[in-house]
Protein backbone atom coordinates (compact mmCIF):
# COMPACT_ATOMS: atom_id res chain seq x y z
CA UNK A 1 0.00 0.00 0.00
CA UNK A 2 2.76 2.20 0.89
CA UNK A 3 4.44 1.50 -2.08
CA UNK A 4 1.69 2.24 -4.12
CA UNK A 5 0.35 5.57 -2.20
CA UNK A 6 4.23 6.58 -3.51
CA UNK A 7 3.95 5.36 -6.74
CA UNK A 8 0.79 6.91 -7.53
CA UNK A 9 2.53 10.58 -5.55
CA UNK A 10 5.18 10.11 -8.14
CA UNK A 11 2.59 10.47 -10.84
CA UNK A 12 0.83 13.42 -10.04
CA UNK A 13 4.47 15.55 -9.16
CA UNK A 14 5.01 18.20 -11.40
CA UNK A 15 7.27 17.04 -13.84
CA UNK A 16 9.71 19.98 -12.77
CA UNK A 17 9.82 18.75 -9.60
CA UNK A 18 10.54 14.95 -10.56
CA UNK A 19 13.79 13.46 -12.39
CA UNK A 20 12.72 12.91 -15.78
CA UNK A 21 15.33 10.97 -17.45
CA UNK A 22 16.08 8.34 -14.55
CA UNK A 23 14.71 5.02 -12.85
CA UNK A 24 13.07 5.92 -9.79
CA UNK A 25 12.69 3.00 -7.23
CA UNK A 26 9.22 1.15 -6.32
CA UNK A 27 10.75 -0.76 -4.04
CA UNK A 28 9.37 -4.07 -6.21
CA UNK A 29 11.04 -7.52 -5.65
CA UNK A 30 14.08 -8.19 -7.55
CA UNK A 31 13.98 -4.49 -8.28
CA UNK A 32 16.93 -3.77 -11.05
CA UNK A 33 16.91 -0.18 -12.15
CA UNK A 34 18.23 -0.19 -15.89
CA UNK A 35 18.74 1.63 -18.76
CA UNK A 36 19.71 -0.20 -21.99
CA UNK A 37 18.78 0.27 -25.98
CA UNK A 38 16.44 -1.98 -27.84
CA UNK A 39 13.95 -2.82 -30.66
CA UNK A 40 10.57 -2.06 -29.80
CA UNK A 41 8.69 -5.57 -30.57
CA UNK A 42 5.39 -7.09 -30.99
CA UNK A 43 5.75 -10.40 -28.74
CA UNK A 44 3.35 -12.43 -30.15
CA UNK A 45 4.82 -11.78 -33.71
CA UNK A 46 8.21 -13.06 -32.30
CA UNK A 47 7.13 -15.80 -31.03
CA UNK A 48 4.74 -17.20 -33.85
CA UNK A 49 5.50 -14.84 -36.59
CA UNK A 50 1.98 -13.86 -37.00
CA UNK A 51 3.05 -10.32 -37.73
CA UNK A 52 0.89 -7.32 -38.36
CA UNK A 53 3.12 -4.65 -39.92
CA UNK A 54 2.01 -2.18 -37.06
CA UNK A 55 2.56 -4.79 -34.56
CA UNK A 56 -0.99 -5.06 -33.78
CA UNK A 57 -1.72 -1.25 -33.77
CA UNK A 58 -2.02 -1.08 -29.44
CA UNK A 59 -4.21 -4.11 -29.30
CA UNK A 60 -0.94 -6.63 -28.92
CA UNK A 61 1.66 -7.01 -25.64
CA UNK A 62 5.38 -5.24 -26.30
CA UNK A 63 8.54 -5.81 -25.72
CA UNK A 64 11.78 -5.06 -25.85
CA UNK A 65 14.57 -6.61 -28.49
CA UNK A 66 17.66 -5.99 -26.61
CA UNK A 67 21.06 -6.31 -28.80
CA UNK A 68 21.81 -9.58 -27.37
CA UNK A 69 18.36 -11.04 -28.68
CA UNK A 70 16.65 -11.40 -25.54
CA UNK A 71 12.84 -10.52 -25.42
CA UNK A 72 12.14 -8.43 -22.60
CA UNK A 73 8.29 -8.19 -21.91
CA UNK A 74 7.51 -4.65 -21.34
CA UNK A 75 4.87 -5.04 -18.79
CA UNK A 76 4.76 -1.66 -16.84
CA UNK A 77 4.65 2.04 -17.19
CA UNK A 78 4.79 4.88 -15.13
CA UNK A 79 0.73 5.67 -15.16
CA UNK A 80 -1.06 4.09 -11.56
CA UNK A 81 -2.70 0.26 -13.00
CA UNK A 82 -1.68 0.82 -16.23
CA UNK A 83 0.81 -1.26 -19.06
CA UNK A 84 3.50 -0.21 -21.46
CA UNK A 85 1.71 -0.99 -24.99
CA UNK A 86 0.12 2.90 -25.09
CA UNK A 87 3.82 3.97 -24.19
CA UNK A 88 5.56 2.17 -27.04
CA UNK A 89 3.01 1.18 -30.36
CA UNK A 90 4.52 4.60 -31.88
CA UNK A 91 7.58 3.17 -31.83
CA UNK A 92 7.46 -0.19 -33.47
CA UNK A 93 10.14 -2.07 -34.84
CA UNK A 94 12.36 0.77 -34.05
CA UNK A 95 15.20 1.37 -31.85
CA UNK A 96 14.77 2.98 -28.48
CA UNK A 97 16.35 3.64 -25.32
CA UNK A 98 14.59 2.72 -22.08
CA UNK A 99 14.69 3.60 -18.73
CA UNK A 100 13.31 1.66 -15.69
CA UNK A 101 12.70 -1.02 -13.05
CA UNK A 102 13.16 -4.94 -13.48
CA UNK A 103 11.51 -7.34 -11.01
CA UNK A 104 12.31 -10.61 -10.82
CA UNK A 105 10.20 -13.19 -8.90
CA UNK A 106 9.29 -17.17 -8.90
CA UNK A 107 11.36 -17.11 -12.06
CA UNK A 108 9.56 -14.32 -14.35
CA UNK A 109 11.60 -10.99 -14.78
CA UNK A 110 9.99 -8.31 -16.22
CA UNK A 111 10.50 -4.43 -16.87
CA UNK A 112 8.54 -1.43 -16.21
CA UNK A 113 9.12 1.32 -18.68
CA UNK A 114 9.66 4.54 -16.78
CA UNK A 115 11.12 6.52 -19.47
CA UNK A 116 11.62 6.08 -23.37
CA UNK A 117 13.72 8.12 -25.35
CA UNK A 118 13.65 7.46 -29.27
CA UNK A 119 16.66 7.28 -31.29
CA UNK A 120 18.05 10.97 -32.20
CA UNK A 121 15.26 12.30 -29.98
CA UNK A 122 14.31 13.29 -26.56
CA UNK A 123 13.64 11.55 -22.92
CA UNK A 124 10.15 11.28 -22.09
CA UNK A 125 8.26 9.72 -19.14
CA UNK A 126 5.52 6.70 -19.98
CA UNK A 127 2.18 7.84 -18.94
CA UNK A 128 0.67 8.94 -22.26
CA UNK A 129 -1.89 6.33 -21.48
CA UNK A 130 -3.37 8.91 -19.07
CA UNK A 131 -3.93 11.09 -22.14
CA UNK A 132 -4.72 9.18 -24.40
CA UNK A 133 -7.77 7.23 -21.59
CA UNK A 134 -8.85 10.77 -21.00
CA UNK A 135 -9.37 11.54 -24.60
CA UNK A 136 -11.32 8.51 -25.20
CA UNK A 137 -13.61 8.90 -22.35
CA UNK A 138 -14.34 12.90 -23.00
CA UNK A 139 -12.19 14.22 -19.63
CA UNK A 140 -9.93 16.70 -19.72
CA UNK A 141 -6.22 15.69 -20.44
CA UNK A 142 -5.16 18.82 -18.46
CA UNK A 143 -7.20 18.11 -14.92
CA UNK A 144 -6.35 15.76 -12.62
CA UNK A 145 -9.42 13.57 -12.97
CA UNK A 146 -7.45 11.14 -15.41
CA UNK A 147 -4.93 10.14 -12.08
CA UNK A 148 -7.39 8.17 -11.08
CA UNK A 149 -8.75 6.71 -14.63
CA UNK A 150 -9.49 3.29 -12.62
CA UNK A 151 -12.00 4.41 -10.53
CA UNK A 152 -13.78 6.15 -13.00
CA UNK A 153 -13.30 3.84 -16.60
CA UNK A 154 -16.86 3.12 -18.29
CA UNK A 155 -15.57 -0.53 -18.40
CA UNK A 156 -14.59 -1.22 -14.81
CA UNK A 157 -17.57 0.59 -13.35
CA UNK A 158 -19.90 -1.35 -15.60
CA UNK A 159 -17.87 -4.91 -13.96
CA UNK A 160 -17.64 -3.77 -10.56
CA UNK A 161 -20.95 -2.35 -10.10
CA UNK A 162 -22.35 -5.89 -11.73
CA UNK A 163 -19.93 -8.35 -9.60
CA UNK A 164 -19.03 -6.18 -7.01
CA UNK A 165 -15.56 -5.14 -5.91
CA UNK A 166 -14.37 -8.94 -4.43
CA UNK A 167 -16.21 -10.15 -7.86
CA UNK A 168 -18.36 -12.35 -5.66
CA UNK A 169 -21.39 -10.45 -6.59
CA UNK A 170 -22.97 -7.46 -4.48
CA UNK A 171 -24.45 -9.10 -1.79
CA UNK A 172 -20.92 -10.46 -0.63
CA UNK A 173 -19.49 -7.07 -0.39
CA UNK A 174 -22.21 -5.80 1.85
CA UNK A 175 -21.22 -8.60 4.56
CA UNK A 176 -17.43 -7.61 3.99
CA UNK A 177 -18.30 -3.90 4.35
CA UNK A 178 -20.63 -4.71 7.50
CA UNK A 179 -17.40 -6.30 9.75
CA UNK A 180 -14.69 -4.00 7.69
CA UNK B 1 30.50 -16.52 -60.32
CA UNK B 2 29.88 -19.82 -58.88
CA UNK B 3 31.85 -19.03 -55.29
CA UNK B 4 29.22 -15.75 -55.52
CA UNK B 5 25.99 -18.07 -56.11
CA UNK B 6 27.55 -20.15 -53.18
CA UNK B 7 27.87 -17.52 -50.83
CA UNK B 8 24.49 -16.61 -51.97
CA UNK B 9 22.93 -19.59 -51.23
CA UNK B 10 24.62 -20.14 -47.70
CA UNK B 11 23.36 -16.32 -46.87
CA UNK B 12 20.02 -17.16 -47.87
CA UNK B 13 19.94 -19.81 -45.75
CA UNK B 14 21.56 -18.57 -42.69
CA UNK B 15 19.13 -15.89 -42.85
CA UNK B 16 16.13 -18.41 -43.27
CA UNK B 17 17.32 -20.86 -40.89
CA UNK B 18 18.27 -17.49 -38.77
CA UNK B 19 14.82 -16.07 -39.32
CA UNK B 20 13.12 -19.30 -38.01
CA UNK B 21 15.25 -20.00 -34.91
CA UNK B 22 13.15 -17.21 -33.34
CA UNK B 23 9.84 -18.52 -34.31
CA UNK B 24 9.69 -21.92 -32.39
CA UNK B 25 6.58 -23.79 -32.71
CA UNK B 26 4.15 -24.21 -29.97
CA UNK B 27 3.40 -26.75 -27.50
CA UNK B 28 -0.31 -27.77 -27.32
CA UNK B 29 -1.48 -27.36 -23.63
CA UNK B 30 -4.44 -28.04 -21.34
CA UNK B 31 -4.06 -25.89 -17.63
CA UNK B 32 -6.39 -24.98 -15.14
CA UNK B 33 -5.57 -21.87 -13.16
CA UNK B 34 -6.24 -18.86 -11.79
CA UNK B 35 -6.79 -15.45 -14.13
CA UNK B 36 -3.92 -12.87 -12.48
CA UNK B 37 -2.69 -9.49 -12.82
CA UNK B 38 0.97 -10.40 -13.34
CA UNK B 39 2.67 -6.80 -12.40
CA UNK B 40 1.28 -7.10 -8.82
CA UNK B 41 1.68 -11.14 -8.36
CA UNK B 42 5.12 -10.77 -9.98
CA UNK B 43 6.84 -7.46 -8.47
CA UNK B 44 4.45 -7.46 -4.74
CA UNK B 45 3.93 -4.07 -4.96
CA UNK B 46 1.42 -4.34 -3.02
CA UNK B 47 2.91 -7.35 -0.55
CA UNK B 48 3.18 -10.98 -0.82
CA UNK B 49 1.89 -12.68 -4.08
CA UNK B 50 -0.77 -14.49 -2.19
CA UNK B 51 -2.21 -11.09 -0.96
CA UNK B 52 -2.96 -10.14 -5.02
CA UNK B 53 -4.98 -13.32 -5.84
CA UNK B 54 -8.50 -13.90 -5.87
CA UNK B 55 -11.41 -12.24 -4.12
CA UNK B 56 -8.99 -9.88 -2.18
CA UNK B 57 -7.43 -7.96 -5.20
CA UNK B 58 -10.62 -8.66 -7.69
CA UNK B 59 -10.89 -5.10 -8.05
CA UNK B 60 -7.40 -4.03 -8.67
CA UNK B 61 -7.03 -7.11 -11.20
CA UNK B 62 -9.90 -5.34 -13.02
CA UNK B 63 -7.97 -1.84 -13.38
CA UNK B 64 -4.73 -3.75 -14.15
CA UNK B 65 -6.45 -5.53 -16.70
CA UNK B 66 -8.22 -2.26 -17.97
CA UNK B 67 -5.36 -0.53 -18.32
CA UNK B 68 -3.14 -3.15 -20.57
CA UNK B 69 -0.86 -4.92 -17.62
CA UNK B 70 -0.79 -8.72 -19.52
CA UNK B 71 -3.28 -11.08 -17.94
CA UNK B 72 -1.29 -14.34 -16.90
CA UNK B 73 -2.68 -18.04 -15.92
CA UNK B 74 -1.38 -19.11 -12.81
CA UNK B 75 -1.48 -22.96 -12.83
CA UNK B 76 -2.42 -24.68 -10.50
CA UNK B 77 1.22 -25.80 -10.29
CA UNK B 78 1.91 -22.56 -9.45
CA UNK B 79 3.53 -21.86 -12.76
CA UNK B 80 2.50 -18.40 -14.26
CA UNK B 81 1.53 -18.08 -18.42
CA UNK B 82 1.46 -14.84 -19.82
CA UNK B 83 -1.73 -14.33 -21.92
CA UNK B 84 -1.60 -12.99 -25.25
CA UNK B 85 -4.52 -14.36 -27.46
CA UNK B 86 -8.29 -15.84 -26.68
CA UNK B 87 -10.09 -17.72 -29.08
CA UNK B 88 -8.49 -16.37 -32.05
CA UNK B 89 -8.70 -13.30 -30.55
CA UNK B 90 -5.02 -11.09 -30.67
CA UNK B 91 -6.06 -8.28 -28.20
CA UNK B 92 -3.77 -8.93 -25.48
CA UNK B 93 -3.89 -5.31 -24.38
CA UNK B 94 -7.25 -4.79 -22.37
CA UNK B 95 -9.22 -7.22 -24.23
CA UNK B 96 -12.50 -6.43 -23.08
CA UNK B 97 -13.45 -10.32 -23.02
CA UNK B 98 -10.45 -11.17 -20.83
CA UNK B 99 -11.51 -8.25 -17.97
CA UNK B 100 -15.20 -10.10 -17.58
CA UNK B 101 -13.31 -13.00 -16.09
CA UNK B 102 -10.30 -11.58 -14.37
CA UNK B 103 -9.87 -13.39 -11.11
CA UNK B 104 -11.71 -16.64 -12.32
CA UNK B 105 -10.78 -20.30 -12.03
CA UNK B 106 -10.57 -21.53 -15.49
CA UNK B 107 -9.45 -24.51 -17.80
CA UNK B 108 -7.73 -23.57 -21.33
CA UNK B 109 -6.94 -25.42 -24.39
CA UNK B 110 -4.17 -23.75 -25.94
CA UNK B 111 -0.64 -23.46 -27.06
CA UNK B 112 2.26 -22.61 -25.04
CA UNK B 113 5.68 -20.54 -26.19
CA UNK B 114 8.79 -19.93 -23.79
CA UNK B 115 10.99 -17.84 -24.27
CA UNK B 116 14.05 -16.09 -22.17
CA UNK B 117 12.30 -17.24 -19.09
CA UNK B 118 8.54 -16.55 -19.87
CA UNK B 119 5.69 -18.72 -20.28
CA UNK B 120 3.59 -17.39 -22.93
CA UNK B 121 0.10 -19.07 -23.77
CA UNK B 122 -2.15 -18.68 -26.49
CA UNK B 123 -5.36 -19.51 -25.56
CA UNK B 124 -7.78 -21.26 -28.21
CA UNK B 125 -10.97 -22.22 -26.00
CA UNK B 126 -12.22 -22.08 -22.00
CA UNK B 127 -13.06 -25.20 -21.77
CA UNK B 128 -14.76 -24.73 -18.11
CA UNK B 129 -15.07 -21.08 -15.93
CA UNK B 130 -15.33 -21.45 -12.36
CA UNK B 131 -15.57 -17.79 -11.34
CA UNK B 132 -14.05 -16.59 -8.71
CA UNK B 133 -13.15 -19.45 -6.10
CA UNK B 134 -10.21 -18.04 -4.43
CA UNK B 135 -12.05 -16.20 -1.46
CA UNK B 136 -8.70 -14.16 -0.72
CA UNK B 137 -10.52 -11.55 0.99
CA UNK B 138 -11.08 -13.56 4.23
CA UNK B 139 -7.49 -13.87 5.18
CA UNK B 140 -5.92 -10.71 3.45
CA UNK B 141 -9.11 -7.76 3.28
CA UNK B 142 -9.45 -5.66 0.11
CA UNK B 143 -5.65 -5.35 -1.65
CA UNK B 144 -5.16 -2.23 -1.99
CA UNK B 145 -7.41 -1.24 0.91
CA UNK B 146 -8.08 2.36 -0.58
CA UNK B 147 -10.35 0.39 -3.11
CA UNK B 148 -12.81 -0.30 -0.15
CA UNK B 149 -15.77 1.90 -1.32
CA UNK B 150 -16.18 5.02 1.62
CA UNK B 151 -19.44 4.26 3.13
Amino acid sequence: MRKWLLIIAGVLLPAHIASVDAAQSWNVTGEEEARFDAKVVDVLCELTGDCPADCGAGRRQLGLLDDDGTLILATKNFAPFAGATDELIEFCQQRVTVDGLFTSNRGARIFAVQFVRPEGGDWRRTNRFLNKWAETNGVDPAGKAKNTWFKRDPRVKEIIERDGFLGLGPEEDKKFLADY
Amino acid sequence: MRATMLLASASLAAWIFGASSAVAAGQRIQLTGELVDTWCYISEIMGGSEAVLGSAHHQCAVWCAAGGIPVGLLSEAGDLYMVLKLGGDDTSNANPRILEIQSSQVTVDGELHERDGIRYLLIDEILNNDGIVNRSHEDFGVIPAFGVPQQ
